[in-house]
């Protein structure tokens, strides 16, 4: 349902602007309009013109806006503690605060960069020793004293060890080898054992392949292999001893002052979005005027809470609703609880217009209705409906669950077709649980179902056209309503015939039928215009394609049937069973899905469009 | 003979427009791909507008069913 609005204009003393505002938003229920021009006539908008905020306020706002960025830093450098928000109010020490949160800032900017800094040293360190301790297991005996030149690369790409040995073979004429090894981080480290004649050949090559040697510190590079790997471990000790000191000091820092800043951020971000608000304000001389509009259910609770603060000094008024604001009035959707979970459709499309409708309530009570008709299986639905309440058990909230829960409205209806039909897990369970089919079965009574298809079509899309031609005549457009009501005629004339064509015995005369259609037919030209022939036509076949109720009926009946069936053909009691609930988890599935999906483009593309106008603006109320 | 010519125009009649259904589908499902990739918050919407050629096959499905069964 589309939730009436109200023109507002509320107005009052410009010192009272900001406790307006705020009681406007805790309210939440006003869409300000911030274009005067187009809401009032153009005398009002001489009066009026846009709040210029004054030097104090400017003031606040740039002041506000830099302790919102401190805050935010702050909070965002400290260890995300548990430890929730301070109850203190913000205001009586927002100035003690603002002064030593620079000083504050400060620190744990320079407790986070040496943190950062002790990181970054400990994965390097972690770095090295892995190579060092490889290069330990690639060096031979002979190695000290050797005369060679070592050079130590770490290769990303395995297949460059064998590439790249070839090279500094051919480089040399074979005076050199490189052996490599996986590192327990499973890096592949290269050692080149080279005569120190050849080592800037070399390192020439590795550069131009672009691999670098591995760069040791400067402190540790002329240090024996022994040694460098205990200078390592001891630096990385000493790392994770100061890493623990920082870490310690922040966490004692956020136990201390984390509630504080949380607190603090929101009540900068709730003030400063109460400036902002303001930015929508018009002003006179003397006073504040808000335009916009409002929920109408809520206005009265609004004007009185105004009205008991401020004692009569700031006023709401009601203004005349004109047709030229019918485009300009924003739209929100309030449906009864049942009818909630439909609005996850009714979103997939842009919101109607004001004087539209809406169309939840309509797929609301025909979605269940013509997915059930084409699954059409009891036992489908219970798996369904089941499915449903797991889902619902375990989410709450959210898309997902209002899929379920349109799920489980819709495998109830599922489950009431089935026994209508006499079908559980296809026919052949209907007849085991004796199940007396009330309506034609299915899969035999192809020509029934598809009349009682396009029937329910030709009920839809002209429920639709007649909605169109009431929403005509709210818009005050009775040229389009009598073209829409011609348009009607016309289509029950057709059913009216089809009807007396089908039967064997006709109980409607065609001569009469078609008088009234000739009639019909002249004002549908009038109201029309040429090209009303071909809608007509286009109605027609919105009815016809609603045959895909009876067409997906069948598919699913004759699905389930053919999983029974394939399921005896086995001849053993297990594999049967398991290729029948096998089968009959496909046909679920598809029975779930395809349904759905026709169901929805049915509403969509046969029935939305014949009354529902979409492009309405959505309603963004101010609100905390 | 009849019997055959029956069942040919029937099977013609959904073969037809199950082979148009099928390429107006994979046009507008290769685009609706590309769609969803950019903007997923259209997911159903391209959904809905795979759905919408079928009408064809459906319709195809309904005329040889009027055949068989005449």
């Amino acid at each position: 349902m589309i939730v009436r609005m109200s023109k507002l204009e509320i107005a009052g003393p410009k010192e009272l602007l900001l406790e307006v505002l705020e009681i406007i938003r805790e309210e939440g229920i006003f869409h300000p309009e911030p274009k005067a021009g187009d809401f009032l006539g153009s005398e009002r908008r001489r009066e009026l013109h846009r709040l210029v905020p004054d030097e104090a306020t400017t003031a606040e706002r740039i002041f506000l806006e830099n302790l919102r960025q401190v805050t935010c830093e702050v909070i965002a450098i400290l260890p995300p503690l548990e430890n929730g928000e301070s109850r203190l109010q913000p205001l009586p020490l927002l100035e003690g605060f603002a002064a030593g949160a620079g000083e504050q800032l400060s620190f744990c900017r320079q407790q986070d960069e040496r943190r950062a800094l002790l990181l970054r040293e400990r994965e390097q360190l972690g770095e090295y020793a892995v190579l060092l301790e490889t290069i330990g297991t690639l060096l031979w005996d002979g190695e000290p004293g050797s005369g060679l030149e070592f050079i130590a690369i770490t290769l990303k790409d395995p297949s460059l060890a064998e590439r790249l040995g070839e090279m500094l073979g051919r480089l040399t004429g074979g005076e050199l080898c490189m052996s490599t090894a996986r590192g327990r981080d499973g890096t592949l480290v290269g050692l080149i054992a080279a005569p120190p004649q050849h080592s800037a050949r070399v390192r020439e090559l590795l550069s131009d392949e672009r691999l670098p040697e591995f760069p040791f510190p400067a402190e540790l590079r002329n240090l024996p292999l022994p040694e460098r790997l205990a200078r390592i471990g001891a630096r990385i000790d000493a790392v994770e001893r100061e890493l623990g000191g920082v870490t310690a000091s922040m966490e004692t820092f956020a136990r201390q002052w984390l509630p504080l800043y949380r607190r603090v951020e929101r009540w900068v971000v709730e003030r400063l979005g109460l400036l902002s608000a303001a930015g929508v304000v018009q002003e006179t001389g003397l006073c504040f005027v808000i335009l916009g509009w409002g929920r109408s259910d809520a206005v009265p609770g609004l004007t009185r809470r105004l009205g008991e603060r401020f004692g009569g000094t700031v006023a709401v008024e009601e203004l005349r609703l004109m047709e030229q604001d019918l485009e300009m009035v924003p739209v929100t959707l309030v449906n009864p609880p049942y009818l909630r979970p439909f609005e996850l459709f009714t979103r997939l499309l842009p919101l109607p217009r004001y004087t539209s409708w809406d169309p939840t309530p309509f797929i609301g009570f025909f979605f269940p209705l013509f997915f059930a008709m084409m699954l059409g299986d009891a036992g489908h639905g219970l798996v369904l409906a089941t499915a449903s309440l797991l889902i619902l058990r375990r989410w709450r909230e959210g898309a997902l669950a209002d899929g379920a829960r349109i799920m489980l409205v819709s495998a109830g209806c599922a489950i009431l077709f089935g026994l209508l039909f006499g079908e559980f897990f296809g026919e052949a369970g209907g007849e085991i649980l004796g199940l007396e089919p009330l309506l034609p079965r299915r899969s035999r009574a192809v020509i029934p179902m598809l009349v009682f298809s396009l029937a329910l079509g030709g009920f839809h899309v002209i429920l639709g056209l007649l909605l169109g031609t009431i929403t005509a005549l709210r818009r005050r457009q009775p040229r389009e309503a009598a073209g829409k009501a011609a348009t009607i005629g016309l289509l029950l004339c057709l059913a009216a015939l089809a009807a007396g064509l089908a039967l064997p015995s006709p109980w409607l005369l065609a001569r009469p039928i078609l008088a009234t259609a000739g009639a019909l037919i002249p004002l549908l030209f009038l109201f029309g215009g040429l090209l009303a022939p071909l809608e007509l036509l286009k109605h027609v076949g919105n009815v016809v394609s609603y045959a895909r109720i009876m067409a997906i009926g069948l598919g699913s009946a004759l699905l389930a049937n053919a999983a029974n069936q394939l399921a005896g053909l086995s001849g053993d009691l297990i594999l049967g069973a398991v290729a029948a609930i096998v089968l009959h988890c496909v046909a679920i599935v598809l029975g779930a899905f395809a349904p759905a999906i026709h169901a929805l483009r049915l509403h969509f593309v046969e029935f939305f469009s014949k009354f529902v106008e979409h492009g309405g603006r959505e309603f963004r109320p101010l609100r905390k | 003979m009849e019997k055959v010519l029956i069942c040919f125009a029937a099977a013609l009649a959904i073969g037809l427009s199950a082979i148009a259904t099928a390429w107006a589908q994979s046009r507008i499902g290769a685009a609706g791909a590309g769609t969803i990739a950019e903007r997923p918050e259209m997911t159903g919407t391209v959904i809905i507008l795979l759905a919408i050629p079928e009408t064809m096959v459906i319709l195809g499905f309904v005329v040889a069913t009027m055949i068989l069964y005449q």
